[in-house]
Parts: structure tokens; C-alpha cells; sequence
């Protein structure tokens, strides 16, 4: 059974109540979704409320999906539009500008404090998203945005430009903006 | 130094479908112009830094399996008319009616069973044989209660007759006990009062040796003042 129709089956099974259904698709798409929260938000916390948003969202709206779309599409804009979300909600609650602040760094420094008694691997792994998380950090947030969309998702302009509302130019403009930074 | 077409350029440099002519147009000039090649350089530099990401795992979170269970907890919606549960019930009703209009019978013997659509004459039949066999019955009860009150009453009476010979054994006992009690008490009540007895002769005894002996030396005291008279 190929992805596709795989999801389909899944969500029909869901929609009738099978909670095993249910389970099994959102562990299709958690480990994606959490780790698109860990580098637009900066922090674990944040990232795993991201992600219980976003598959709450799912969940409520789940029977309107109407698998004229790839469901892993329908997913991502979701997860892509509560991320906008949280972060014009941070921007109300701290009165703060669009790039991360000192607050959203301590989640560097939450990952560190687990990093002394990880094996090397794991460690040299999360050393490495450290240092990803920093150069995201250093850009605003709609910025932030194309980079995750065409670097991470490998989306295409015309594809970023319709999710985000605004011109292909624009999207270019900022992935420069971005990758100059 | 910088070069005016750097932004366009690089920013055509990362779409999807550049054209041909653009393509081209983009390769020869980078071939050219080292501004814009230190350019694209740096920005490819940080794409692949970038790109080293490596996904974390999901902690662990519930996947809102509790919102999903309460959710699909409510209970089933009636079926409706054709709900086979409603119809049982009735369908049993029915099947009863029929074995009673039809007047059926059930007989149970030890090579099985017989399932019989009776008229009058043989029910009468099995009605008596049912009235014999329900006498038999009642019979060797009333024989088997018999034999058990018997033997009821015959542990009872020997129970009864251990239990009154236990009775005298212990009352015997204690009896006998209680004789050689008083006895040993009348024995020491005895000797207690021959010692008694004894002290008190022995103190006769010793009072008269006394008096005797003062009516001697009274004697002796009157015969010597004779003698001296």
C-alpha cells in the first residue's frame, strides 16, 4: 500500500473511531512536526506545544479533510500556520521584536544540561542542532519561516508563496536575506 | 568591491526552474565575477549547515489518545427498528406459544430424547407414567428419610448414652475424690484430737502428780510437826 492511500486508510479508520488508527498516524508525523517546532521556536518546550496544538488542530478537523491534497501537505500547513500563531502570541505576551530573545535561547541551554550524559553520538547530534538553532535564532521569524519551507521541507517557491500569502520575489528575497545572515 | 547583479542572481540560483538562458547567463558569470562567487560560496556554506540537522526524537506525550478515547466513549446510537436485540425477546415469545398450541411434548429416557406432537390418549399416558414415576420417587424419599431419622436417632442415643456415662465417670470421680477428701479431713480431725486428747491427760496426769505430791510433802510437814510436838 503506498503512503497515500495509507494515510487515507488511517484517517477513515480514525474517523470511525479507532484509536490504534489514530495513534498510528500521528506517529507518521510527530517526529517531523516536533522537529520543525524545535528549530522555528527555538526551544523543546515550546516545540512539543507547537506540536500538540498542531495535532489538536488535525484532530478537531479531521472529518474536512477531503483528500483532495496529500494529507502530509494539509499537516504541514497546519503546522505552519499555528507556528505564526505561537509566535505573534510570544510577540503579544514579551512586547518583543520578531527575532528570538534571551528567553527562547534557554533552550540551547536546556538541550546542554542533558548533553553531559549522552553518548557521543547523540551528543555530537545535538551539537549539531545547537548550532542550527543559533543560526535560525539569528534571523527573524518570517524568515525563519522560508528557511524551514525550502531548506528543511525542499517546498518550492511558488508552493511557499501560496502558503505564505505573498509573491515569489518576496519569498527569493527573503532566502537570501536569510542564507546571507 | 560588490557587483550590482550579486542579489538577482544568487537569488536565481536557488529556484526550482531556472530557465535555461538564465542558467547559462548565471554560470558564466560566476565564472567571472569573484564577488559573486565568495558570494554563493557563503550562502551554500550555510545551506549545508543547515542541512546538518539531524531529527531528535519526540519525547514522550500521550498523541492525544485520552481526547480521542473521550471522545469516541459515547455509547451507540439505537439501531433502530431492525435492531436484532429488539426482536429476540419476541421471537422467544413466539417460539413458546407454539410449543404449547401445538401441545408439545419433550420425553427423556436414558437412550435419549423424544420431541412428540401429542393428542389427549397420550398425554393421559404420560401424564400417569410422569404420576408413577413421581410416586416412586416420593416412595424411596419418604424410605431414604426414614432409614436417615434412624439413624439420627441411633447416634443420638449413643451419643446421649457416652455422654451420661461421661457424666458419671466424672461425677464418680469426683465423688470419690470428695470421700477421700472428707475422710483425710476426719483422719487429721482425729489425730488432732487424740493429741488433744493426750496434751490434756498429760497435763491431768501432771496436775495430780502435783497435788500428790504437795499432799505428800503436806503429810511429811504434818508428821514431823507431830514429832516435834
Amino acid at each position: 500500500m503506498s503512503l497515500i492511500n495509507e494515510d487515507e486508510a488511517l484517517i477513515a479508520a480514525a474517523l470511525n473511531g479507532s484509536a490504534y488508527a489514530w495513534e498510528k498516524l500521528v506517529k507518521r508525523y510527530e517526529g517531523k512536526i516536533y522537529n520543525q517546532g524545535l528549530r522555528l521556536t527555538g526551544n523543546p518546550t515550546d516545540a512539543m506545544d507547537l506540536m500538540q496544538e498542531v495535532f489538536l488542530g488535525v484532530y478537531r478537523n479531521l472529518h474536512r479533510f477531503r483528500g483532495d491534497a496529500k494529507f502530509s501537505s494539509w499537516i504541514f500547513r497546519i503546522a505552519h500556520n499555528k507556528a505564526i500563531d505561537l509566535n505573534r502570541r510570544k510577540r503579544l505576551l514579551s512586547n518583543q521584536t520578531s527575532s528570538l530573545d534571551q528567553d527562547e535561547f534557554s533552550g540551547f541551554e536546556a538541550l546542554a544540561s542533558g548533553e553531559k550524559f549522552e553518548p557521543e553520538n547523540r551528543l555530537n547530534k545535538q551539537q549539531q542542532n545547537r548550532r542550527v538553532m543559533k543560526m535560525l535564532a539569528e534571523i527573524p521569524m518570517d524568515q525563519r519561516l522560508i528557511v524551514e519551507l525550502k531548506i528543511f521541507q525542499s517546498r518550492t517557491f511558488d508552493e511557499i508563496a501560496q502558503m505564505q500569502d505573498i509573491s515569489v520575489n518576496t519569498v527569493k528575497t527573503r532566502l537570501y536575506a536569510a542564507l546571507k545572515k | 568591491m560588490s557587483c550590482p547583479k550579486t542579489q538577482y542572481l544568487l537569488q536565481e540560483y536557488f529556484s526550482d526552474e531556472l530557465a535555461p538562458l538564465t542558467r547559462e547567463e548565471l554560470d558564466r558569470h560566476l565564472e567571472t565575477c569573484e564577488f559573486c562567487n565568495l558570494e554563493l560560496e557563503s550562502l551554500l556554506f550555510t545551506q549545508s549547515n543547515l542541512q546538518q540537522w539531524q531529527d531528535q526524537r519526540v519525547p514522550h506525550w500521550d498523541r492525544g489518545l485520552a481526547l480521542f478515547r473521550q471522545d469516541h466513549r459515547a455509547p451507540k446510537p439505537n439501531a433502530g427498528f431492525w435492531s436484532p436485540w429488539q426482536w429476540i425477546p419476541t421471537a422467544a415469545s413466539f417460539a413458546m406459544l407454539c410449543l404449547l398450541l401445538l401441545n408439545v411434548n419433550v420425553v427423556a429416557n436414558e437412550a435419549g430424547f423424544s420431541l412428540a406432537f401429542g393428542s389427549q390418549s397420550s398425554t393421559q399416558e404420560v401424564t400417569q407414567e410422569l404420576q408413577a414415576q413421581l410416586d416412586s420417587l416420593q416412595a424411596s424419599q419418604r424410605d431414604e428419610m426414614q432409614q436417615l431419622v434412624i439413624r439420627m436417632e441411633t447416634r443420638q442415643d449413643s451419643n446421649n448414652i457416652r455422654l451420661l456415662q461421661a457424666v458419671m465417670d466424672q461425677s464418680q470421680r469426683i465423688t470419690t475424690e470428695n470421700f477421700e477428701t472428707m475422710y483425710t479431713y476426719f483422719e487429721d480431725q482425729r489425730l488432732t484430737d487424740l493429741q488433744d486428747m493426750r496434751s490434756a491427760y498429760q497435763q491431768l496426769v501432771d496436775s495430780d502428780y502435783e497435788t500428790i505430791r504437795s499432799l505428800q510433802q503436806l503429810v511429811n510437814y504434818v508428821g514431823y510437826a507431830d514429832v516435834v510436838r
